[in-house]
Formats: C-alpha cells, structure tokens, sequence
C-alpha cells in the first residue's frame, strides 16, 4: 500500500463535486479576466489628474474623448488595416506554400520542420531583426529595393508614413506564414485521398478540384487557423514598440500600442479606455466567428 | 523537382532573417554593417559573445559598466517560464481532465470564458493587473509575472490537455473506477502516464510562450525583473546591435532545439487542439 500513501491527497479531491477540479482555472479566470475588465471599466470614468496628484471620478469624459480623438480612430484604422491585410496576406501565401509543400517526399519533411523556427523567435526580438535589416543607412531590405529601383535613393522604409505601416507588417507576415502554412499542411494531409482520385478520373482541372473539394473540406481547419492569427494580429503590440514605437507621427499606432503610450503618459483613465474599446471589440468578433463558423471544442 | 526547388526556395527566404542573426553575432562591427551584407566570408569574432557573459570586464570590475546583467536576464527568463510553465501545467492537468471526462452543466459557458480569456488584448490585462500588483506589492516580482503568464498560456494548456485526455480511452477510467480507484487516483495512476507526450507538449509551448511573451513583462518587471525580450528591445540602439545579436542568439537557440522536439505536436498546440497532425 505504499503506492497509494504516495497520492494521499486532500479528501475533497475525490469528491463528485466539480468544484476541486476546476477552483484553480476559474480563480484565474476571476483573478485575471474578470477583475481586470471590472477595473478597467472603473478606470475608464476615472483620470489621474496631475494637479491633486489622484485618480478621480470624471464621467463620461474619457468616453466622449475617445469618440472625439483623431488619434483613436487613426489607430482604430491602423489596427483594422494590419489584421485584415496580414490576415489576407498570410492566408493565401499560406496556402500556396501548403499546396507546393504536401508532399509524402521525405525532403518535404525536413522544409515543414524548420518552418516552425520563425515561429518561436520572441515577436519583439524578430522586430529587432527587422530593424537592423530595415534601418535607412545600413539596411539590407532598403538596400535591395534600392538597388532594383523599387524606391529612390534618400528614401526610408520605417521613418516614411505611408511605408512604415507595411515595414511593420513584413515581420508580422515573415513570422506568421508558416504559421498558416503548418496549419494548412496538417489540414491537407489529413484528407482522404479518394474523393481526389475520383476527381482527376473524372477529368477535374487542377483548379476545380481546390475549389471543389480542397476549400469545402478544409474549412474547419481554416476557420480556426484565421480565429486564432485574428485574435493575435488584433492585440499585437510588439512589432509597432520595437520598430516604430507608433512612429511616425501617429502613423503605425495599433490600439494596443496608442493604450500603451496612453498609460505611460499617466493618463491611466483613457489608456485604460482605450483598451476595453479593443477588448469589448474582440470578445464580440471572436464569438460571433466562433459561433458563425461553428468552430468546435 | 521544380516544385522542390522552389520549395527550398521559399524556405530559406523564411530562414534568412534567423540566419541573418546568427551570423550577426559573430561579426566585427566593420563587416556587420557592411553593404553589400558579408554572409558567408567574414573575421569571426567571439567579442559580443565575451561581452555577453562578461568576460571582457571580468577581472578589471567596474560597476558603472558591468555587462554581467545579460546572462541574469536568461536566469530571469527561465525561472519566470519554467514557474509559469509548471503552475500552468498543473492546474491545466485537474481542468482538462474534468472538461474532458465530465459533462456538466456550464461546461460550454466555462469553454466559451477559456476561449474569451484567449482573446483579450494582453494590455487590457496588463493596465488593471499593473494597479492591483502595485496594491499587493507584486511590482517587479518573479511570482507576479509568473501568474500572469500562467493565466496567458492556461487556454492553450486546458484545450490542449483536454483533447489529448480525449484520445485516451475511457475504457481505462471505467475499468478503474469498477476496481474501487477514485477519480484523482485514475488522472495519476492512469491517464496522465497514457498522455505523458501531451502533457510534455504542454510544458513546452507554455515555456516557449512565456519565454517570448513581451507586453506583460514590460509592464511588470520593472528593474530588478527583466524577460530576454524586454531586455532586447532595450539594446535596440544601432552601437550594441554585435551584443544584441549573441545575446537573443543564445536565448532562441534553446527554443529551437525544444520546438523540434515536439514538431509533431506542434500544429496541435498551435491551434489549442483541434487541427491534429
């Protein structure tokens, strides 16, 4: 009996309730979702007033400032642009690369392997790469596109605010494609492989038989493939802090990131205001698409 | 053999930046900022690496510029993922279980608030949980980081942890539960050794997600407590790019050796357990 001494645990664990079982994930859940959006809506009527050095009740202010901000919905645009472009970009070069690469050819193998380097690189350390590579006297990327004439000479990727926004989501859509594209794979090979068989009998072009068969029966896996990369393109921050910092000018503020400067700032009301905006936003899109795609768990 | 040509093609513009960094590393600053860039044919020099570990300042100690913080950063890193990794783990192992063996009557709504807690924007958690800790003095804590990243990575665990619990059967449990074994008795005795590559899995990601988690940690940490990617984004000025460059090499190499450990899972965690590879 000394095996069960070692599990000796306290009585209610072997309980029916469900309570033992779920306390610690739900006490997070309360800890660190709940108590935070509570206390983000208290800090959205409050605004820490430099003069009296405290926080105080200010009502709707930090609501109708933010309706009234250019600077909000200019990131509110940034914000939106970034997730659908990214979202589109690397949806369709994720699946091109995922058609070129299912292959049982074991050389195919070792290229699904090391697509999965980019996606462990820390977001801020991948932007710090970037950066170097972007920089205006000593960038490689800069560089290339001058030498093939793509832009002139004195002209800068990060420092530009028209460019700046894409110097930013290159990084995203270098790290996050294979993401798509392990995805991608994964769904195709795990189709069968008859209804394919049949087709090319049949005399299907190549082309019919991905829209035909291909897209219908991966729609499960690419519904979750665009909620999850919807969901971090949304709250990204990173990139923006490390390349730009939300430079220049206003041009590459991302919500999170204009909530960010907002609080270090010290207007903890309004940074906070900011941030529920985005937060409510989220939680809305994202279990509507759950709901509407039936993405089951 | 087109198609495997420009598949390597596309593989090695993906691997570039990755390279890029590496043999930064291992430049002197003349050949670092060299145009055309030198790839291949450069001096090697192990300097930044020195400076890294502080070697070069070892014997004549200097305080005002001791570079000994750059490997106090990784130990800051790893005791911050690895507690995180762990607590996550454990609650992740009793909440997976019961979501996957159990159907009870909120079970949708608590898989709906995991899904919800996935979403939120790390800086509407960052901002409340920034006044609370200051409240509680967790400011610039390990613990206080710790439990924020275990709540940040505790929907991928739960989800993932449930859907491999799934693939056991329950078969085992009910044969258990038949010879007298309490429930917590079959999660131990039984099904956590059948989903020991699962839970190993867990670990991993959670470590790996930790380790590269950026916002949270700026705001938390503040000076005793720095992530490698806080402490990155510091040296982001051009003059300290060498020491920036060895200092994430070694920081992502052991994510790499640990992210093809588990490639085969990979996907599966990617996508909180639903797309199996």
């Amino acid at each position: 009996m000394t095996s069960q001494k070692s599990y000796s645990l306290p009585s209610f664990m072997n309980s029916d309730s469900s309570l033992p079982w779920l306390l610690p994930l739900i006490t997070m859940l309360i800890v660190f979702a709940i108590i935070p959006f509570f206390y983000n809506i208290y800090l959205s009527f409050h605004e820490f007033v430099p003069a009296k050095r405290a926080l105080l009740f200010v009502g709707w202010d930090n609501w109708i400032r933010l309706f009234t901000d250019g600077v909000f919905w200019g990131s509110l645009k940034v914000s939106l642009y970034y997730t659908f472009m990214c979202l589109v970009i690397q949806l369709v070069l994720g699946m091109g690369i995922a058609l070129l690469i299912d292959s049982d050819d074991p050389g195919f193998g070792i290229i699904r392997s090391l697509l999965t380097l980019t996606l462990v690189i820390p977001p801020a350390i991948a932007g710090m790469i970037f950066l170097i590579m972007e920089d205006a006297n000593y960038g490689l990327i800069p560089w290339l596109l001058k030498s093939i004439g793509l832009i002139g000479p004195e002209d800068t990727i990060l420092a530009d605010p028209t460019l700046a926004l894409w110097g930013v989501m290159i990084v995203d859509i270098w790290q996050w494609t294979p993401f798509m594209v392990l995805i991608l794979v994964a769904g195709l090979r795990s189709l069968p492989s008859e209804p394919f068989e049949s087709a090319v009998i049949d005399g299907a072009r190549p082309f019919q038989v991905f829209r035909r068969l291909t897209l219908p029966m991966l729609h499960k896996v690419i519904a979750v493939a665009v909620l999850i990369r919807g969901i971090d393109l949304w709250r990204m921050v990173d990139y923006v802090f490390v390349l730009t910092s939300g430079g220049p000018g206003t041009a590459t503020y991302t919500l999170s990131l204009y909530s960010w400067q907002r609080f270090t700032f010290v207007q903890w009301g309004y940074g906070a205001t900011i941030s529920l905006f985005s937060l409510i936003v989220i939680l809305i899109v994202g279990n509507a698409f759950i709901h509407f795609a039936k993405v089951k768990w | 053999m087109i198609r495997k040509i420009s598949s390597y093609i596309i593989l090695l513009i993906f691997i570039f930046p990755i390279f890029f960094l590496i043999s930064s590393s291992f430049k002197n600053n003349k050949d670092l900022f060299a145009l055309p860039p030198k790839l291949f044919f450069f001096d090697i020099d192990f300097s930044a690496y020195e400076r890294v570990f502080g070697f070069s300042n070892f014997f004549k100690f200097d305080p005002s510029y001791s570079e000994l913080f750059l490997t106090s950063r990784i130990i800051d890193s790893l005791i911050i993922g690895l507690g995180s990794s762990s607590l996550t783990l454990i609650i992740g192992i009793y909440a997976g279980y019961y979501i996957s063996r159990v159907n009870f009557k909120f079970k949708r709504y608590l898989i709906i608030s995991i899904l919800s807690a996935r979403m939120m924007p790390l800086i509407s958690i960052a901002i409340p949980i920034y006044f609370v800790y200051e409240k509680i003095n967790l400011l610039d804590t390990y613990i206080g980081i710790i439990f924020v990243h275990t709540f940040i990575n505790l929907p991928l665990a739960v989800l993932l942890l449930k859907s491999f619990f799934d693939e056991v059967p329950k078969q085992i449990d009910e044969n258990a539960y038949i010879d007298g074994a309490s429930k917590i008795e079959i999660l131990h005795k039984l099904v956590v050794p059948c989903a020991k590559s699962g839970i190993a899995v867990t670990f991993i990601l959670s470590l790996i997600f930790s380790w590269t988690e950026f916002i949270c940690a700026l705001m938390i940490g503040q000076m005793k407590v720095k992530t490698i990617p806080v402490q990155a984004s510091i040296l982001k000025t051009i003059p300290s790019w060498d020491m920036m460059a060895a200092f994430t090499t070694i920081s992502i190499i052991p994510l790499f050796i640990l992210i093809l450990m588990v490639k085969k899972h990979f996907v599966r965690g990617l996508t909180l357990g639903t797309v199996k590879e």
